[in-house]
């Protein structure tokens, strides 16, 4: 009888010796779950905050760092107001099937747009800056601006065919701003006038924010080819030739 | 040998999760564009889920690495992936040409009906990856052998780090 006693009481202190490391193990990993989730987390709070500084999105413009002798605020619409066709664009200066799709319209639509046939509404966006190791994609948006705004929609235009002709390939480093300034001065824009405004990238935040804005009004991706309102989806060969028929 | 598996799963859901954060890190405002791309979330809500979408893929990738919190890594990750197999499906259905972000690129693919069944079934397979490691998240070379030795024997009858075989 004694005897079983004794060995009961053993199992029991076995057991409540074995309770007590279980107890002690699990204290002692809540504290290491506890210290690594909190370093976890102000690392990842750190990441988030330095993320999201950087993101300047629609951050307001002042009148000096918002382009002239656009049409609404993101946009500029050139042609004849009698021309009965509109074709929307939305492009960036360093995507390539945009230099492709301008090889193939560019110089039909400029006579259409000289005919009166057609209106072009250029939406310029720069999201390929990385795509160059000196944001190319926007300080050639920037230039764009610049020549809009000192030299008017028919320079604007000319720069536009230029930058596209010229276009830096994918992972180069763009061009310098001298040759930014070389082609807005070949456009037919003022040297001493643009000069200022692209070494200045004086447009960013307007480009910035007017890459957002083509986000918001749902469009993913250039060229984004809209005719009469119509969006002629993703394949920029049909829409450059549905862009080609409406011409003839 | 499920622990070796496990180690493979971690590396390939880490080292995705790892890759796909960095490459996004650098350009916030693509991100945001990104996660409007899907037309799913409030206005009001997808700058802030852009901004966190990289911060949370690396943090998720390296601790899935190192082998840190397996099983919640295992679980988020998955969660995710749901979300992203839901997200581009909806996508699809609705016609939209989107590229998934997934890697940081914003232009539109020039084939999205392929691409779109090339993002869900590579998401397909990480989430599996995931799910292995939700189940069994005890791998080999995992931080978490250091720091929770004693991690109970597991339902399956495998064995913990102390006795383990090879």
């Amino acid at each position: 009888m004694a005897n079983k006693a004794r060995q009961q009481s053993k199992t029991e202190r076995a057991q409540a010796l074995m309770q007590e490391q279980k107890r002690k193990e699990r204290t002692r990993n809540l504290l290491v779950v506890g210290a690594v989730v909190v370093a976890v987390l102000i690392i990842a709070v750190a990441m988030y905050v330095v993320s999201s500084n950087k993101d300047t999105t629609g951050k307001a413009v002042g009148s000096s760092g918002t382009p002239s002798n656009l049409t609404g605020d993101y946009n500029v619409l050139i042609g004849k107001s009698s021309a009965p066709d509109t074709v929307k664009l939305y492009e960036d200066f360093q995507c390539p099937i945009c230099k492709e799709f301008e090889a193939a319209t560019g110089p039909q639509l400029q006579a259409a747009i000289a005919d009166g046939k057609v209106k072009v509404d250029y939406h310029m966006v720069a999201f390929l800056d990385r795509a160059s190791t000196t944001n190319y994609s926007s300080r050639a948006l920037n230039a764009a601006m610049a020549v809009l705004s000192t030299a008017g929609p028919d320079a604007f235009l000319k720069f536009h065919s230029i930058a596209y002709a010229n276009q830096p390939t994918e992972g180069s480093a763009g061009v310098p701003d001298s040759t930014l300034i070389q082609w807005a001065v070949q456009a037919g824009a003022d040297e001493s006038a643009v000069t200022p405004l692209i070494n200045g990238n004086v447009y960013h935040q307007w480009v910035v924010n007017a890459t957002d804005q083509m986000s918001k009004d749902g469009v993913n991706g250039t060229p984004t080819v809209f005719i009469n309102g119509q969006n002629q989806g993703t394949n920029p060969q049909t829409a450059a030739n549905n862009v080609l028929a409406l011409l003839k | 040998m499920k622990q070796w598996v496990g180690l493979l799963a971690r590396l390939i859901v880490g080292g995705v999760d790892l890759l796909a954060g960095l490459s996004k890190f650098s350009d916030p405002a693509g991100n945001v564009r990104a996660v409007r791309a899907f037309r799913i979330l409030p206005e009001s809500i997808v700058p802030t889920v852009g901004h966190a979408l990289p911060t949370i893929e690396i943090m998720i990738g390296i601790l899935l690495i190192v082998g840190l919190f397996t099983r919640a890594m295992g679980l988020v990750s998955g969660l995710f992936y749901i979300a992203f197999i839901i997200g581009i499906s909806s996508a699809w259905a609705r016609g939209l040409e989107i590229n998934c972000g997934c890697f940081g690129n914003g232009g539109v693919p020039a084939d999205p009906q392929r691409q779109y069944a090339i993002d869900i079934a590579r998401d397909i397979g990480l989430l599996l990856c995931s799910v292995w490691l939700v189940i069994w998240p005890r791998t080999k070379f995992a931080l978490d052998n250091l720091l929770f030795p004693s991690y109970e024997r597991l339902p399956d009858g495998e064995q913990g780090p102390s006795t383990v075989q090879n």
